[in-house]
């Protein structure tokens, strides 16, 4: 059958990676839906970091480097797997960089950067969106007191949405 | 008056008739043999016209051989009409041959007639022209079914179902936003499933097309997207992932060792959020790496 998208060995095909396309959209929208109290951050391009997540990045790049979130351009940033992280907006930490995420949360460049995981109890360890399954779809939970801490306001869309919410 | 024939058969179920010369069938046979093709259409058409002659087989088969090679000759916008005139030919000379003095050739040439039907079918197909092949498949099970009722053509229903599910998944390839092609070519599929639900190839590619699908919804994506509209194309997507699932396990467990349906159950369970089950293939899958896996992937 020629049209069979399933991949050989080592790393999924970025455009057969469901998982990485879903995220990407989920993090382009969760952008638009929150804001950043802190006023450095409402000027200059819009940064998502991506840890590792090569699909997740390349997804990103292709979608949404275009856009703008207000009137501040998106640029999506590869970063290396290590503790000392740019100041980004939006930090995407994956399940295998789960150990860097408290070291990451103690970084000044962290402190209004809101970061998103996708691995069991990141909420507890500080994240503000983490990615769950839930019937066998992507959907996301969301802490309003990360959020707060990192002087993000979330919006009623973004909560209302979500499976989960701890306030 | 009395008639002294003999037929002999060549390779292509060619007839040699020896008819009295004054006899008008004795004519047409004259000129067939001497490749007069047009000239002996001629006379053996007028040849059924008379009622003594229109009641004996020979006349018919001769008739079914002169119409066999004409067809053979014809450009193929008249081939079908010759080929239906040859098949209807013969079709009588052996229903009237009772006693089955012409058998030997006029049986082998109407099977072969119908041969070039499948023939037809499969050149359809090649082209991209899935109606065509219906029709001509259709055709082709009539007439066998015509000489001989009780013909199964099971393997050959199963064999076409495949060849037609791939040409319409090609179509659906080159014009994604048409899903007739996509609905026919899970009909073709599932057809091909109920003449055998054991097919590996129809399982496979049954599984491959719901899996595909899914994949497609979420593929299109796009910065336009809100939350909601991802939540409900990830529903959506799920459905046909679940729709893949067991035609793809079935496909496995007939053929355990193929790398193909392997990563297909690793790629389904992965969109379905099973990371667990998708591990379990992958690792499966690099087990396979070193042995049963395709030159070409290592």
């Amino acid at each position: 059958m020629a049209a069979i998208l399933f991949g050989g060995s080592g790393q999924r095909e970025p455009e057969k990676d469901t998982i990485a396309i879903i995220q990407a959209s989920y993090i382009y929208n969760i952008a638009k839906l929150v804001e950043w109290r802190e006023p450095a951050m409402r000027q200059g391009p819009f940064v998502i970091g991506v840890l590792g997540s090569d699909n997740l990045y390349q997804e990103l790049v292709n979608k949404y480097a275009t856009r703008s979130i207000g009137r501040q351009p998106i640029e999506v940033r590869k970063l290396p797997e290590m503790p000392e992280v740019d100041r980004c907006h939006i930090l995407f930490v994956p399940a295998s960089a789960k150990g860097l995420l408290a070291a990451i949360l103690r970084q000044e460049n962290a402190r209004s950067t809101l970061v998103v995981t996708d691995f069991p109890d990141a909420l507890a360890s500080g994240a503000v969106v983490n990615f769950i399954t839930a019937k066998n779809t992507l959907k996301y939970e969301i802490s309003l007191v990360n959020a707060n801490r990192h002087r993000i306001d979330v919006g009623l869309t973004l909560k209302q949405l979500a499976d989960k919410v701890v306030e | 008056m009395k008639r002294t024939i003999s037929i002999a058969v060549c390779a292509f179920g060619l007839a040699v008739l020896a008819f009295a010369q004054e006899d008008l069938l004795g004519k047409a046979n004259q000129a067939y043999q001497a490749g007069d093709l047009q000239g002996a259409r001629s006379l053996v058409d007028q040849a059924i016209k008379e009622p003594h002659l229109a009641s004996a087989p020979e006349t018919w088969v001769l008739r079914g051989f002169i119409y066999k090679d004409l067809y053979r000759e014809a450009p193929s916008a008249q081939a079908g009409m010759l080929r239906d005139e040859a098949l209807a030919s013969l079709y009588k000379g052996i229903r009237t041959d009772s006693a089955r003095q012409y058998a030997e050739s006029s049986t082998p040439a109407y099977f072969y007639l119908a041969s070039t039907i499948y023939n037809d079918a499969v050149r359809s197909l090649n082209e991209l022209e899935p109606e065509a092949a219906i029709r001509f498949h259709v055709k082709y099970s009539e007439t066998l079914r015509r000489l001989v009722p009780d013909t199964v053509l099971t393997d050959r229903n199963v064999e076409f179902g495949n060849a037609l599910g791939t040409v319409y998944i090609k179509l659906f390839s080159e014009d994604r936003l048409n899903l007739a092609w996509y609905d026919k070519a899970v009909a073709a599929y599932k057809h091909v499933l109920d003449l055998d639900s054991a097919n590996y190839g129809a399982n496979y590619n049954l599984a491959t097309l719901y899996y595909n699908r899914g994949v497609y919804n979420i593929q299109r994506i796009s910065a336009d997207n809100d939350i909601p509209s991802i939540q409900q194309i990830q529903e959506v997507s799920r459905e046909f992932f679940t729709l893949a699932l067991p035609y793809m396990l079935k496909a496995h467990h007939m053929n355990p060792g193929r790398a193909e349906t392997i990563l297909g159950l690793e790629g389904i369970h992965y969109s379905l959020q099973d990371e667990e089950e998708s591990k379990r293939y992958r690792h499966l899958y690099e087990e396979l790496e070193h042995d049963e896996r395709p030159e070409k992937d290592q």
